[in-house]
């Protein structure tokens, strides 16, 4: 922050300059659609009435990015705010996704209901995975977290509930409620999911800098010390915890809507890796990290997919190592890094 | 009497533990006839056996270093993949030796070059300056030079040059050693050069990287290391065609044996390189660090199918492990010797002799020569020292940064044996190496991860309970409430031991044989 | 070589732990024989300076001199090898090493605890029945014998010891003053002591460290007439 500013720009209300970045990324999303479909000849008319074309397949990537940057802001709560090493966070996301699957197809819920039954499940599994807190640290819970994930990643594959679950093909044939269909009405789940990615970083933001947030970075910093001013760092573990599966799952419920298939992947551990590569390619920690890391990651897959094909993912592996190794801090850590050293 | 008391007031926990787990073992004797039961634990052991070729490495990897190296389970691929290659076209690994060991050669003169370029004084831009364009020469005359190289290799692309195919040939007894690949266009003088070039123009580059100057003695010793090797691989490439006819005649035994040595020696060099080019960088970043080993093991593994293709390959067992005619299956193992059988009767059931008994046999051989230095040789006490506290080591003036280095290269060596060793019991897959890494880390975080004892019990532990899962899964377990057996399936034989690892760490989370900290 | 033969200097050392700055000036001129006491109170910074001597914590700026060798940008065994004995403040003895097994990991050539074991035994005889023990199973005495003998193992010329008497037993630190006394004929002692008593039998010379910095250097002889320093820099005494 520059305090020593103001008087040089135009008069904003000052809650409006501090925002200004934010702003205008969000109205810069909502006016993507039609920006692209100006851009390769289409009446921006067609994004509404969903007409199929450039405009609608790079909402759909870009709805790909929000969901993806929901899931990797709740894995950068549990690990970037409060150190929490899992490699189980995949099982979040596919519960909310396999819930949200299973209940609209094989029970006929609606939207509404499912949703609700989601934030149960979240809460739910939080609080089993939050068990072994206590009792493990470190690289056993993060053993421990792996371990469960891929349970569920295999019990989901298993023969015998394939007619729930689609077996080791995925789960498909899932028609999407009428009041949020990715076909029918793309612009209105884009909307849709840039706005619960948007909510759900205001809320993080919030959470971070309340009382709460803070003695979670604190448990971060140093676990012992946290316990040694009187925190009850289990409990404040388990918040974070909570949040983020809850948030994760809601993540799995867009991505079961949104996708035509569930593929077991979504619980596997290459999953729970993509989430730690999208808050590391966006600053461990950061928050807003995780929304740029999830664009640049996707983004990057996308691209490497289409001009080099088989050695896509050999590519991917060696950005990873790049980033590891000269990048450490992502993208925001190390622009908030540099502006902090230029004032 | 009374250490005994002690010792088990003190691991109560640890006993029950392991007493629970040896009354189901021995329940287990009810459900089934005891041929089947006696195949089973000899399945779990051998299984337990190879998991526990690879948890050593990464016990002690972590033990030592704090790192949990999560592209220990590709290691292991590439031993198998590796030692495939040394089996079935080992006139491909003797090609490929030449070009390695002259680019090497160049790479070891890294000492000498650095000492020879502090004495040069330079303006600063030519100084920054030259390296990039020593970096780019040697990269320009590499990319000449390499592709002109002959090597006579498979090609996983085309079905009938592929390594599915030659797996099969050699199966079959058809294998017809392939023509020796032959210099054309380039002569044979000028490729040694140019590789010797780019070996060294690439460690100039690096040295010119360098900023710190390096010791102020000349080091000989490394020069003569650096001639030597290029001496090698010089006399190589002039009994390169007579060494390839000859490893093509020897019987399938010999050539597992070199196999067996290829994996390992590859396996320890590419963990060395791991460690001491990537890994060292990243010691006070722990969670980058396990990024790294997790990218490295995604590249490794990609580069492994790029190179040997995604079908399953097959690798025939040695002739001395294979034999069915007379005599078969042998009776004892004097009988076994004579006859080459691939089957013995142990207590009426028809154990193999290379996937249940020999496995286990090298497992043993591995876990005694490791507690052997651990517990006796002066490199051992120091590895036991650095696992509580490396600084202190440091400071009586013991480079720990070389026992490292070699624990690293040796845990790497253990996993690709582990890979090599399974490929002609289990085939080459695609997937191998991941399976073996989630298996692995469940044996380590059952052991207590930095325990060796631990990983070696906990790897046996994994083992057991798959195959006894696999073995339930057909006959089923007759449980009281059901009326028919409990049969679980194939994908809940993985489930098994992870349920098994949560469980116990439920109850002891510095696992079985781990130390509070 | 000048008149008083400096064994080891230091000159105006810095050295940071991640971003905190712990030594912001340390200078330390220890003669060959001697015995130097780092006087201070507690986080004044003088473990961290015994540490930067073994570029355990390497100084930013300012230099460590041994014999008139730079010892900067060495690595810690290097700096070690060259002849110095480390006994840190916790002990460091190896829990899963035997007491046998902690003197020969101290060896830098082979048979070097052959060698030195009857000096050893002279010194600590308790260490002699205690061999075959864990490092585990000795008591907090035990230990510091343990960690000093192992000191004396390799052909060391210094000796940096930080604080020796530490949570022992008056009659140990006793003995240990007389022990360390007599190695001091041959050897440079460089030691930390919270306790000014201790401290004022042990060491000929003396630097008090205040807030990283060496603020006060001289003879332990006049050190324990001057009311006023001792009073300010070390608390009562």
């Amino acid at each position: 922050m520059t305090p020593a500013t103001p008087s040089t720009r135009p008069a904003l209300p000052g809650w409006l300059s501090r925002n200004l970045g934010p702003l205008g990324g969000l109205l810069a999303l909502i006016a993507f659609p039609f920006v692209v479909a100006a851009q390769s000849g289409d009446s921006p008319v067609a994004v509404l009435t969903n007409e199929s074309g450039n405009a609608k397949f790079y909402q759909g990537l870009f709805i790909e990015v929000f969901i993806l940057a929901i899931y990797a802001l709740s894995y950068d709560l549990v690990l970037g705010v409060t150190g929490l090493l899992s490699f189980g966070h995949a099982l979040f996301f596919g519960m909310g996704a396999y819930a949200t699957g299973i209940l609209i197809k094989s029970f006929g819920w609606e939207l509404g209901p499912t949703i609700v039954a989601v934030i149960g499940i979240g809460v739910t599994q939080a609080l089993a995975v939050g068990v072994v807190l206590p009792r493990v640290k470190g690289v056993t819970f993060a053993l421990v977290t792996l371990g469960m994930a891929s349970v569920f990643h295999i019990v989901v594959q298993t023969h015998e509930l394939s007619p729930w679950t689609g077996g080791d093909v995925g789960l498909q044939g899932l028609v999407p409620p009428a009041i949020l269909n990715p076909n029918a009405d793309r612009l209105r789940f884009y909307l849709v999911s840039l706005a619960v990615m948007v909510l759900a970083w205001l809320a993080y933001k919030r959470f971070v800098d309340s009382p709460t947030g803070r003695v979670c970075n604190a448990i971060r910093e140093n676990e012992g010390r946290a316990l040694m001013l009187g925190y009850n760092t289990f409990v404040f573990k388990l918040i974070a915890l909570t949040i983020a599966s809850v948030t994760a799952a809601l993540a799995g419920s867009l991505h079961a809507l949104y996708q035509p298939i569930v593929s077991p992947n979504v619980a596997s551990l290459s999953f729970t890796v993509a989430a730690l590569l999208m808050i590391l390619m966006g600053g461990v920690g950061t928050l807003t990290g995780a929304l740029f890391g999830a664009l640049a990651y996707r983004l990057l897959a996308f691209f490497l997919d289409r001009w080099f094909g088989q050695i896509a993912d050999v590519l991917l592996g060696v950005v990873y190592i790049a980033l590891v190794l000269f990048v450490p801090y992502g993208i925001v850590g190390t622009w908030r890094r540099r502006r902090g050293r230029g004032a | 009497m009374r250490t005994l008391l002690d010792d088990f007031s003190k691991n109560r926990v640890l006993w029950i533990t392991l007493g629970i787990l040896s009354a189901l073992l021995l329940l287990a004797t009810q459900s089934m006839q005891l041929d089947d039961w006696l195949l089973t634990v000899l399945r779990g052991v051998a299984m337990g056996a190879v998991i526990f070729l690879a948890a050593a490495g990464l016990s002690l990897i972590f033990g030592l270093m704090d790192v949990l190296n999560l592209a220990h389970g590709t290691l292991f691929m590439i031993g198998a993949y590796v030692g495939w290659s040394a089996y079935v076209r080992p006139d491909t690994i003797v090609d490929l030796t030449t070009p390695i060991l002259l680019l090497t050669a160049g790479f070891l003169a890294l000492p000498g070059l650095q000492a020879l370029i502090d004495h040069w004084t330079l303006p600063p831009t030519v100084a920054r300056v030259w390296p990039w364009l020593a970096a780019v020469a040697a990269l320009a005359l590499a990319a000449g030079v390499l592709p002109q190289y002959p090597i006579s290799m498979w090609d996983a692309g085309v079905y009938e040059q592929s390594p599915v195919v030659w797996g099969l040939a050699l199966e079959q007894g058809t294998l017809v050693p392939p023509e020796p690949a032959a210099f054309g266009g380039l002569h044979p003088i000028a490729a040694v050069t140019a590789l010797l070039a780019v070996g060294g123009l690439g460690a100039l580059a690096i040295a010119g990287w360098r900023t710190q100057p390096s010791e102020a003695r000349v080091p000989l010793s490394a020069w003569a290391l650096a001639g030597s090797v290029a001496l090698a691989g010089i006399g190589l490439l002039v009994v390169n065609d007579a060494l390839t006819a000859w490893l093509f005649s020897l019987d399938t035994t010999w050539r597992f044996g070199f196999a067996i040595v290829v994996a390992v020696v590859v396996g320890m060099a590419l963990g060395g390189l791991m460690e001491s080019t990537l890994i060292r960088s990243t010691y006070s970043r722990p969670i980058y660090q396990l990024m790294l080993t997790l990218g490295l093991g995604v590249i490794g593994m990609q580069a492994v199918i790029a190179i040997w293709g995604r079908p399953q390959i097959s690798m025939v067992k040695p002739t001395l492990f294979n034999g069915t005619g007379d005599g078969c299956p042998a009776r004892s193992l004097g009988d076994w010797l004579t006859n080459q059988c691939a089957t013995i009767i142990l207590f009426d059931a028809r154990v193999r002799v290379y996937n249940e008994l020999f496995i286990i046999a090298i497992g043993l051989l591995v876990l005694v020569a490791i507690s052997l230095v651990l517990g006796r040789s002066r490199l051992g006490m120091i590895i036991r020292a650095g696992v509580q506290d490396r600084a202190m080591v440091e400071a009586l003036g013991i480079n720990v940064q070389r026992v490292f280095t070699l624990v690293f290269a040796v845990g790497t060596g253990l996993a690709a044996l582990g890979g090599v060793l399974s490929g002609p019991s289990t085939g080459l897959t695609e997937g191998m190496g991941e399976s073996l890494l989630l298996l692995a880390l469940i044996a380590l975080a059952i052991g207590g991860l930095t325990s060796f004892p631990g990983a070696a019990a906990g790897a046996v532990l994994v083992g057991l309970l798959q195959q006894f899962m696999v073995k339930y899964g057909q006959i089923g377990i007759p449980l009281p409430f059901l009326e028919e057996p409990f049969k679980p399936t194939p994908p809940l034989v993985p489930a098994s031991t992870v349920l098994l690892m949560v469980v116990i760490l439920l109850v002891l989370p510095q696992g079985l044989f781990g130390r509070k900290e | 070589m000048s008149a008083p033969d400096i064994h080891l200097a230091l000159e105006d050392v810095q050295t940071f732990i991640g971003q905190y700055q712990i030594l912001s000036g340390v200078s330390v001129s220890a003669p060959r024989c001697s015995i130097t006491a780092l006087l201070g109170r507690n986080g004044a910074g003088k473990t961290t300076t015994l540490k930067t001597i073994m570029g355990l914590t390497p100084p930013r700026r300012g230099n460590v001199r041994l014999d008139g060798q730079e010892l900067n940008g060495r690595r810690s065994y290097e700096i070690a090898a060259l002849g110095i004995g480390f006994v840190p403040d916790y002990r460091g003895i190896f829990r899963d090493l035997t007491v046998a097994e902690n003197l020969q990991i101290a060896e830098r050539r082979q048979g070097d605890f052959k060698r030195k074991s009857e000096l050893i035994f002279d010194l600590f005889p308790d260490l002699r029945r205690l061999i075959g023990l864990r490092g585990q199973q000795l008591s907090g005495g035990q230990q510091q014998m343990l960690a000093i003998a192992r000191a004396l193992v390799p052909e060391n010329k210094l000796l940096l010891i930080d604080e020796p008497s530490e949570g022992l037993a008056p009659v140990i630190i006793e003995h240990l003053i007389v022990a360390i006394r007599a190695l001091a004929r041959e050897t440079t002692v460089v030691l930390v002591e919270q306790n000014f008593i201790v401290a004022r039998q042990l060491a000929e010379r003396y630097v008090i460290i205040e807030s990283g910095r060496s603020v006060q250097t001289g003879a332990m002889a006049d050190l324990a007439n001057d009311r006023d320093a001792v009073q300010r820099y070390l608390g009562a005494a």
